[in-house]
């Protein structure tokens, strides 16, 4: 039970003058219930791999299968589901209701269990099931995206692909998109990531797999990640490798905010820096 | 990917380096002698005219292929309405539809016109770009008397560059959209009705919304539609001379006959 991607291959524009490879011959699988974390830069091929996830695009070469079938098969889009970037855009129904039952109504779901998938969504993206009867373009930014963000998990998909989530995000809604990811990452879904700052969802990432150019340049855990890559590295990561430089004897293998404080104040008491509390 | 349905194609040629208000003179010299074309005879010269400048001007010959595939099915229309619905010597029939001999040549002719308007209009929109194109179409304005009315040819050019530059944007956006209610489930060959209101509304929205930002980024940079310069300098050359001087042969060579009375039909 896995997304399986085998020698992919794909060309924007195949033949023409204005041909453009973005994916060559790319191998990767994505087990159920993993939280995967895409990197790379613009242009490297991200949107087009995820693309092939759910059948959006069609391999050139190489195959694509989710748990076994083959991608080009309409019944991969409700276990793979992709949440686009800037999702608040696609909002169009009358109420949210309308629109979160969109997904699920277009594989069949019916009456009180539709109902009751909705409600569930909602709930599950921290929103209270009192919005479902307003337009979803009364709601503020924040709130259209966890609208459009229950409207795929309402498809109750295997796997979770979400397009640069945190872009354009302010704080407040950033820490609550991700405290939602790991709430559905507990409950067994494959979440997979695409972005170009690796940097906030790495403490959450059990993979991370790099592109370059339509390759990839790297896979493996995030520590594999820290210890092989010179570029791009979490900020707390490059702040520990900057004190190391400075003198400080502290661990450069770190990425969370409280595994950093940890060491540096350890690293503090050791050069005779008195602790208080 | 069917984007590059007349777009413009950045090559060095020497119909790229045209000035573009020679262009424009053309392509509506062109669609006249078109228009008039009934012969296939006339159908070949301009034919041959077309040969010759898809050879000068470097283009792959599938850019022009490709612009003409969309519209296949209106040419198969348009050729076919003609075959069976022109009245004259029946050379085949089958129950009560008949195909005469003139319906297969006017057929013929009419759909040839307007394979070749297409051709010669993409000929105009892949050498030149669309900001060359509007400054062109401006200069031209400029000789009509706007001014008397109220309408300055610099809010003409600004509408319609605005409305180029929105073209992209607009199928960029229609493009991730479908993509996301495809996600969603949505089939779009099954439920068309669906797909209008679930791709649209959220289009329309957006648009307005980019609209408005253009509207409020020219504001707050002044914008007044007065005095404006545009950042291509027209000039003509000795190339455009020559191509007046080549438009005048051809264009006399296909009016020429009817000054003197013979119309072919």
């Amino acid at each position: 039970m896995s997304i399986d991607v085998r020698n992919v291959s794909f060309c924007y524009n195949k033949g023409t003058s204005l041909e453009r490879r973005a994916l060559d011959n790319v191998s990767l699988s994505v087990e159920k219930g993993e939280f995967v974390l895409i990197g790379g830069e613009v242009g490297s091929g991200k949107s087009t791999l995820i693309r092939h996830f759910n059948g959006l695009l069609k391999p050139q070469s190489g195959l694509v299968t989710v748990s076994g079938i083959n991608s080009t098969n309409k019944a991969v889009r409700s276990k793979a589901v992709l949440l686009m970037q800037y999702p608040q855009k696609q909002l169009f129904g009358k109420t949210v209701f309308d629109d979160v039952s969109f997904g699920p109504s277009n594989f069949g779901l019916k009456g009180e269990a539709l109902n009751k998938r909705v409600i569930d969504a909602l709930n599950l993206v921290g929103l209270d099931h009192s919005v479902s009867a307003l337009s979803p373009f009364s709601l503020s930014g924040g709130q259209m995206r966890q609208v459009a963000l229950a409207g795929v998990l309402a498809m109750n998909p295997e796997y979770l692909i979400l397009d640069e989530p945190t872009s354009g995000l302010d704080p407040e809604n950033r820490s609550l998109l991700l405290s939602t990811l790991k709430k559905l990452h507990s409950t067994g879904i494959s979440v997979i990531v695409v972005s170009h700052q690796v940097c906030e969802l790495f403490p959450l990432a059990e993979k991370v797999v790099l592109l370059k150019h339509g390759s990839i340049a790297f896979t493996g855990t995030p520590a594999e990640y820290l210890r092989s890559v010179s570029s791009p590295l979490p900020e707390v990561t490059l702040l520990m490798k900057e004190l190391n430089k400075a003198g400080f004897n502290v661990r450069d293998d770190i990425f969370s905010a409280d595994a950093a404080f940890h060491e540096i104040s350890n690293a503090l008491v050791k050069k005779g820096v008195k602790r208080y509390g | 990917m069917d984007d590059l349905f007349l777009s413009f194609v950045p090559v060095n040629s020497i119909l790229h380096r045209l000035d573009p208000r020679t262009k424009i003179i053309g392509l509506m010299l062109a669609s006249i002698c078109i228009l008039k074309a009934s012969s296939f005879m006339e159908i070949t010269l301009i034919m041959f005219v077309f040969l010759i400048l898809l050879f000068i001007c470097h283009l792959p010959v599938m850019h022009f292929v490709r612009s003409v595939r969309p519209m296949l099915l209106f040419f198969a229309i348009l050729f076919l309405v003609q075959l069976f619905f022109t009245e004259g010597t029946v050379i085949f029939s089958f129950k009560w539809l008949s195909v005469s001999y003139e319906g297969l040549v006017l057929g013929t002719i009419i759909t040839l016109r307007f394979v070749f308007l297409l051709l010669f209009a993409s000929l105009l929109t892949a050498t030149t770009s669309p900001s060359r194109i509007t400054a062109g179409i401006e200069s031209f304005l400029r000789l009509l008397p706007l001014k008397h009315i109220g309408i300055s040819s610099h809010d003409f050019a600004m509408m319609m560059s605005l409305s180029i530059y929105f073209a992209p944007l607009l199928y960029d956006n229609f493009r991730s959209l479908r993509d996301a209610q495809i996600s969603r489930g949505l089939d779009i060959k099954k439920e068309p009705v669906k797909a209008i209101f679930s791709i649209s509304i959220p289009l329309v929205a957006t648009s307005v919304r980019r609209v408005e930002e253009v509207a409020m980024a020219m504001e707050s940079r002044c914008y007044s539609g007065i005095g404006r310069t545009s950042m291509y300098v027209m000039e003509f050359r000795r190339m455009d001379y020559l191509f007046y001087l080549l438009y005048f042969f051809i264009f006399s060579f296909f009016t020429m006959p009817y000054f003197k009375g013979y119309i072919i039909i």
